[in-house]
């Protein structure tokens, strides 16, 4: 499997988690969470990683920790060697809600990260355009986020985040919002800007259709606590931008679909809190 | 806005029903809201009209002496003395509660210990009867321009802090976030998203001060300084001139929606993006 990989193979380590953990804190009267637990795993730089578990796993709080937007208890993540302590340039997210300013035009919610680093206005707009070119909103620069479908609000969430020209994209369950065709052609033009710069990519998703689609590897978490169970490599062939409905047809792809979903089925289905509220249950029936 | 009320009322003659849009004279007319306005008006002026000269009482005028009692006053510059004088306890004791209700309501949703700071005195201002307090303000203050400046205050500073306060908090959370992904600094985020993303509310928040503002400054003349406006109507109270005594209540409620009105166009002018969807007291 990994001889389709075999370019980034040789490709340095990019991220780093290495033994993170993470308890979100007992609130009233529930229990603390372990949102994470002992996580170590490695991204090359340019590798494209999807990250696949049920709700309640800690991906997306992985993805958070990555970003510099949660702290974390103990362990490390490290970036190009080094340590994450906040949010830096190195790095952008896209956001599931897509976190656009409802009052400001196309153009400035796109140039809205060089903004913040004190790019100076003719620039920023310059690099903004041609990212909305990237994404297909050419004319609606001058409109407000109000006046865009789901669709074209996500794209310029992505436009927002190339503008900034990361080594990182960060992408939390982006396209989790919008409807199946809608998101069909947001994979697909993700695909193709991805294999045009190369960027590393982790792409947080609950859909098994999407990890297996987009991913190189696919890190398959489970809950409580949160942590790794697999890492599984994609014997798909790139670039897949334009062959999108041929791999969806292929037995490979239906294979790895149904064993990730077989996977996912068990983690939810006998999860220890099911078995043990089972196990009180028949206790309380026996007595 | 009229086309809004207009689409609403052609949504509820039923979509099989709607007629296609036209442009003549007679649709235009049967279209905008002020048809309807105006024939709202004309009944309520003609069902008053009618009451008092039916009442034939010294203190209900007829809707012509009110008219009457109106004209008179815009003649006489006595009118225009008393609407300067009371106004000024408006413009000083509202800019002020503008000036330090709006940072004071955006600081406490914010910082937790700023708000901890006033937060008990603005739940007593919001549910204290205002009126109550007036004797307690000219006791302290004396009968000058300082008590009925206070009173404005008073009576606007709440709903700004508190409108301010909720618009802050009612940014969306993620937008923050956003901000701080991208590196923003405290300072930005107040710039670039604090600040343009409560807004709307803001403004709901400066536009009901203000009707606030008004009725303080109206209140405090009637029931303890007799001056101004306040003293327009206990005076003609007092002659028994009761198209006069209408006449300024009218001009006090002129003044409030002409006020109003223009906050309201400069609240939709600072935030088009979200006409309407500010909160309310």
């Amino acid at each position: 499997m990994s001889e389709v990989r075999a370019l980034n193979d040789q490709a340095k380590t990019l991220i780093e988690f290495d033994r993170l953990c993470k308890i979100f804190p007992a609130r009233g009267d529930d229990e603390p969470v372990e949102a994470l637990k002992d996580v170590s795993f490695d991204i090359k730089d340019g590798e494209f990683i999807t990250v696949l578990g049920p709700s309640g796993c800690g991906k997306t709080t992985l993805l958070r920790i990555l970003a510099g937007l949660e702290q974390f208890d103990s362990g490390d993540v490290r970036v190009d060697g080094q340590s994450v302590t906040g949010p830096g340039p190195d790095r952008a997210m896209v956001f599931q809600s897509f976190a656009l300013m409802p009052w400001a035009k196309i153009i400035d919610n796109v140039a809205f990260g060089l903004e913040l680093r004190g790019v100076p206005k003719a620039e920023r707009e310059d690099r903004a355009m041609r990212l909305i070119e990237l994404v297909g909103l050419k004319g609606f620069e001058r409109r407000l986020p109000g006046a865009l479908s789901g669709g074209m609000q996500q794209r310029v969430g992505l436009a927002r985040a190339l503008a900034v020209d990361p080594r990182i994209l960060l992408m939390d369950e982006p396209f989790g919002a919008l409807d199946e065709q809608t998101r069909r052609l947001l994979q697909e033009e993700l695909l193709a800007i991805w294999e045009a710069s190369r960027k590393t990519v982790i792409f947080i998703t609950h859909s098994m259709e999407e990890a297996v689609l987009l991913g190189d590897r696919i890190v398959l978490m489970s809950p409580r606590p949160g942590r790794i169970v697999d890492v599984v490599d994609v014997p798909l062939a790139r670039p897949r931008s334009t062959t999108i409905d041929t791999i969806e047809g292929s037995p490979e792809f239906a294979a790895i679909t149904a064993d990730l979903w077989h996977r996912l089925r068990e983690m939810q289905l006998f999860r220890p809190s099911t078995a043990e509220a089972v196990e009180a249950d028949a206790a309380r029936v026996a007595s | 806005m009229s086309s809004a009320v207009s689409q609403q009322r052609r949504a509820a003659t039923g979509g099989g029903l709607a007629r296609p849009p036209s442009h003549s004279v007679a649709s235009r007319i049967y279209d905008s809201a002020w048809t309807y306005r105006l024939i709202a008006f004309a009944i309520f002026a003609t069902v008053w009209q009618l009451y008092a000269q039916a009442a034939d009482s010294l203190l209900i005028p007829t809707f012509t002496e009110t008219v009457e009692g109106l004209v008179t006053l815009l003649t006489s510059p006595e009118t225009y003395q008393a609407f300067l004088l009371s106004n000024q306890a408006l413009v000083i004791g509202f800019s002020i509660a503008v000036i330090v209700g709006i940072p004071a309501g955006l600081a406490a949703a914010r910082y937790p210990t700023i708000e901890a700071f006033f937060d008990p005195y603005l739940s007593i201002l919001l549910v204290t009867p205002m009126a109550a307090l007036i004797p307690i303000l000219l006791m302290s203050l004396g009968i000058g321009i300082e008590a009925r400046v206070l009173l404005v205050i008073v009576f606007a500073i709440p709903v700004i802090i508190v409108n301010s306060r909720a618009g802050v908090r009612q940014v969306d959370a993620s937008l923050i976030e956003m901000a701080t992904s991208y590196g923003a600094t405290e300072r930005q985020i107040w710039r670039k998203i604090l600040i343009p993303g409560s807004l709307p509310a803001v403004m709901t928040g400066v536009r009901l001060g203000l009707g606030r503002g008004i009725t303080g400054m109206v209140i405090i003349e009637l029931l303890m300084v007799a001056v101004g406006i306040g003293n327009l109507i206990l005076e003609f109270r007092g002659l028994f001139e009761p198209g006069l005594l209408y006449g300024v209540v009218v001009l006090v409620v002129i003044e409030a929606l002409i006020l109003v009105t223009l906050v309201r166009k400069l609240e939709y002018r600072l935030a088009p993006w979200s006409r309407g969807s500010a909160l309310s007291e």
